[in-house]
């Protein structure tokens, strides 16, 4: 068996071992999952060092026909792109478990669901087939449901229908886009890459396009569609939204690279000053809907929605030619930096509702007295999403301002508004929850704060933003060649 | 000899009813029926899967025609009956004094759906089609309580009989029309009867009565009430066996009018709106339910919707589409009724409310439950989602988008009433948490089927390649 599918069955093993494992042995399916994951990052990292950025393109391709009758085959190959991505979903996979060690409702279920899901992802990120695509984007989708509706708090019945009903309406837009794409093509296969070779007719191509991009858009937290994104963040369990946030909005994007702009380049040049905007408009509308929000969770859930407009604006300013490298580069290279960061911020709030049950940013007065270190990982992680240097994020929004800037200076402008706007509400966080007059409520927690073990997951997230904060060029590499060939079609 | 083994499938239904008839006669006790019945079952499925390499006509020529599509389909009927009688161990929604009855009208039923799929002549098509369905009006008649067996059957028949009343005046024009019973002799004259329109017309009576069965718009009113109050055993016959033959009786009769080169597109236009009507209708119906057997119903109206799509194109991507998805349909609606049957043993009507609690009363049924309910909402690894693709791609094969879009949206909307089901299995505190004793032979075909759910949808390859095969025949 060769690499890729080797980590495709890391989490798919472990699924079928916790199905095995009675309900009662808690502590083996917590150590099923944790290993799994571990090995599942180690492959990974595996993939990272060995994935030949020189030479770019598709690497580690494995076929093996499915239905041969149309075509659809099990096709599994990596580019720069999906590389990085793939580690990204083993790091929040990894530190999610350990996020949820605690956990001791229906822990089986749970973790069951959980590894469902990171197959999905990892299934998306890993298929050049367009059915198997799809198929592993439902898979990934679907868990959300139980995930929020058992495990989660507040309005977790509302929270979780809406996001499944938004999610698989976007998916409702892609069902006939994707298949009119396979039709239209005439090759009778789903293989992405030979799809990727053949030149659509073009009113085909705008016409079809913006079914991809806002049925994928949607999972991407696009405004205006974004509204399940908060409510699902904040009722969702803590690796839930890890991973949600983390991961699963990174689909969305990725499926608008992988699938629209490779597959429909005229389609996405017609189209990209349209949803650019709409990508604009989310970046500072995220930012200023987040300064109002009095529950730490919603906060987050919104500057999740202003940082993947970033995300989607790169990838649509990508298009435009003027600044395009810069613009992809950084887009991807944002998905990652954001999928740590707010695996990071999930992974801290959810530590501290646990302990302190509640959300609510006021109440908390000065925390960062009575628990110094989960404190100091969340400092670390809004100061990533306030982009400051020497934290991952600093270089994808950089790389994404400087194209907005040169491809429509007027955009650039606003975005930087968005900028400062995030800094506001980071800012207003810190001040109002952590260094204001100490609330003697939170006294009880002194004792709380993380330690030990509970340290790993943050340490390995903090460590991941630091390293690539100081070392973009260790992702950057990996992305531009694949880049420079996916912009091949736009010069 | 040779007409007797391609006769075979039917002949051992037949006997086997026979059996099931003196057995009761006799009054054996109900284990003893329930194993013949269970025997006749398997017998049925091996007769028909023994005969799939056969082909001919057997008795008298281009009255009844054996080919791979016709096997293939027959073994899926007996299939669907063998599923219920291994869920019948305990019919308690039947009258106890009918318990051994229901097995032989199913069986009865079963016979007449496998002549259906083998039909070539108007006569012989009506015969087994009504052969096939009055066993099931009877059946239904069966409930423990006479009040609502009588009013489920009395509005599932005269429904029924409306339908077949309509296809019987279908049949007349077509053999005013072309002068022949025989649907070999109507498709040669095809050349000049296709350009007529009333030829169309007629079709579409003449397709009346399938679609009453498949409960198709606007022949579906029955369906939310006959699931609601039939006996729990008897309407997962109706939703899984029932659909399948309807299926490919349609597939055949579009098949015959519609080969390759002659031009449909009315009657294909008429069927789109009645797939997009019932899929519409079905699915908005359903959002307000709160019997889960009616709900069934209603989904099994949108259903009927998303195969229409496969057999509308006309095409042999759709029929196959259709087929394949006939099958995989069959089954997770299957898994479904199977939980209704074990949680609704006391009650005559299943509220989804009395779901509450079941993945602690009843783990394994829970979780049957769920995979029955992904494959309906058409979510991966089921069968639901690549049978979708499948359909989805044949209309778009067509050009057919906007169609596509209709029905893609509708099952987005169908997600929201079939979550609240999986909601009230999984996460509703029940009101006891004593166990469900579910038999053994119950869990193993819970099991069965659950993988074959699975596999349909992880390695479709096979189940595809001979619905090709089958629909290879059907249009050669």
């Amino acid at each position: 068996m060769q690499l890729l599918s080797e980590i495709l069955l890391c989490p798919v093993g472990a699924l079928v071992l916790v199905l095995l494992i009675p309900a009662r042995a808690v502590q083996a399916i917590r150590w099923v999952c944790a290993l799994s994951a571990l090995m599942a990052g180690v492959l990974s990292v595996q993939l990272w060092r060995t994935y030949d950025a020189a030479a770019g393109g598709f690497q580690f391709v494995e076929i093996i026909p499915w239905v041969e009758e149309v075509g659809i085959s099990y096709h599994l190959a990596v580019d720069g792109f999906s590389t990085i991505l793939v580690m990204l979903t083993s790091i929040v996979f990894f530190t999610g478990v350990l996020t949820m060690w605690d956990l001791e409702i229906r822990v089986k279920e749970f973790f069951a669901f959980m590894l469902l899901l990171v197959t999905g992802v990892y299934g998306v990120f890993l298929s050049q087939d367009l059915f198997f695509f799809f198929l592993f984007y439902e898979v990934a989708v679907v868990p959300m449901y139980p995930l929020i509706l058992i495990w989660g708090s507040g309005n977790r019945e509302y929270a979780a229908m809406k996001l499944v009903l938004f999610l698989l309406a976007g998916s409702a837009l892609l069902f006939p886009a994707l298949l009119a794409i396979y039709h239209a093509s005439g090759l009778g296969t789903f293989n992405m890459i030979l799809l990727a070779q053949k030149a659509f007719d073009p009113d085909f191509q705008i016409f079809v396009y913006p079914f991809v991009f806002l049925g994928f858009g949607v999972l991407a937290g696009l405004f205006p569609f974004h509204g399940w994104s908060p409510t699902g963040h904040v009722a969702a369990p803590s690796a839930v939204s890890m991973l949600h946030a983390g991961v699963l909005m990174k689909l969305g994007a990725y499926g608008i690279l992988a699938v629209g702009i490779r597959l429909l380049p005229v389609g996405a040049v017609y189209w990209a000053p349209t949803f650019a905007t709409l990508a604009a408009i989310g970046v500072v509308y995220g930012a200023f809907v987040a300064i109002r929000q009095t529950d730490f969770k919603f906060v987050i859930g919104f500057s999740s929605v202003s940082h993947m407009g970033i995300v989607v604006l790169g990838l649509n300013l990508a298009v435009l030619g003027k600044a395009g490298q810069d613009a992809l580069n950084g887009a991807v290279f944002q998905m990652f930096a954001h999928g740590i960061m707010t695996a990071l911020f999930f992974s801290t709030v959810g530590f501290i509702y646990d302990r302190a049950h509640s959300k609510t940013i006021a109440d908390f007065g000065g925390l960062g007295s009575q628990m110094p270190r989960a404190v100091s990982v969340f400092i670390v992680a809004g100061l990533c999403g306030a982009g400051v240097p020497g934290l991952a994020s600093f270089w994808a929004e950089l790389l994404v301002f400087l194209a907005a800037l040169k491809t429509y200076p007027a955009l650039g402008v606003v975005i930087i508004v968005g900028l400062v706007l995030t800094a506001i509400y980071v800012i207003r966080v810190f001040s109002q929850a952590f260094f204001g007059p100490v609330n003697d409520k939170w006294d009880d927690l002194r004792g709380l704060d993380l330690k030990g073990w509970q340290i790993l997951p943050r340490a390995i997230l903090v460590a991941v933003l630091v390293y690539f904060g100081f070392f973009p060029s260790a992702l950057l590499d990996v992305i531009d060649g694949t880049t420079s060939t996916v912009l091949t079609s736009f010069r | 000899m040779s007409d007797i083994a391609l006769f075979l499938p039917e002949t051992v239904c037949l006997l086997g009813a026979l059996v099931l008839f003196c057995a009761q006669v006799f009054g054996a006790r109900y284990g003893v029926v329930w194993g013949l019945a269970l025997l006749s079952g398997v017998a049925a499925v091996v007769a028909s899967v023994w005969t799939w390499p056969l082909a001919g006509e057997p008795f008298f020529p281009g009255v009844y025609r054996v080919d791979f599509f016709s096997q293939f389909v027959k073994a899926i009927i007996a299939g669907g009956f063998l599923f219920v009688a291994a869920i019948s161990g305990r019919p308690q929604t039947v009258r106890s004094d009918a318990w051994a009855e229901m097995p032989m009208f199913l069986l009865l039923a079963t016979t007449g759906m496998m002549m259906l799929t083998s039909a070539m002549e108007l006569v012989t098509l009506y015969i087994s089609m009504e052969l096939a369905a009055y066993p099931i009006y009877i059946a239904v008649a069966l409930h423990r309580s006479r009040s609502i067996g009588g009013e489920s059957s009395t509005k599932y028949m005269l429904q029924g009989m409306v339908a077949s009343a309509i296809t019987l005046y279908g049949l007349s024009f077509l053999f005013g029309l072309s002068g022949s019973t025989y649907l070999g002799t109507i498709s040669s004259q095809l050349g000049t009867l296709a350009t007529q329109p009333l030829f169309w017309l007629v079709v579409l009576l003449v397709l009346a009565g399938f679609l009453f069965k498949l409960a198709a718009f606007p022949f579906h009113f029955w369906a939310p009430d006959t699931y609601q109050t039939a006996p729990h055993e008897v309407v997962t016959f109706v939703a899984t066996a029932s659909k399948v033959a309807a299926i490919a009786v349609l597939c055949r009769v579009v098949a015959l009018v519609a080969p390759a080169g002659v031009d449909a597109a009315m009657a294909s236009r008429v069927l789109m709106w009645m797939s997009v009507a019932a899929m519409t209708l079905g699915n908005l119906a359903a959002l307000r339910q709160g019997d889960l057997k009616r709900l069934l119903g209603y989904s099994a109206v949108a259903h009927a919707g998303y195969v229409l799509i496969g057999i509308q194109t006309m095409t042999g991507a759709g029929l196959t589409a259709a087929l394949f998805y006939a099958l995989g349909y069959a089954a997770m609606s299957a898994l479904c009724f199977l939980v209704v049957v074990e949680i609704g043993r006391d009650e005559d009507l299943v509220s989804i409310e009395s779901l509450a609690g079941l993945h602690q009363r009843a783990p394994l049924l829970a979780a049957t439950l769920l995979i029955g309910l992904f494959g309906l909402i058409g979510l991966p690894p089921t069968v639901g989602f690549i049978g979708k693709w499948f359909l989805f791609s044949a209309a778009i094969e067509q050009g057919q988008f906007v169609f596509v879009l209709v029905a893609a949206i509708n099952s987005a909307v169908a997600l929201y009433y079939y979550l609240l089901v999986i909601r009230q299995a999984y996460f509703a505190e029940g009101t006891s948490d004593e166990p469900i004793h579910t038999g053994v032979v119950t869990l193993a075909v819970a099991g069965g089927t659950t993988g074959f759910v699975i596999a349909m949808g992880v390695v479709p390859g096979w189940f595809w390649a001979r619905s090709v095969e089958a629909v290879a025949a059907l249009m050669g």
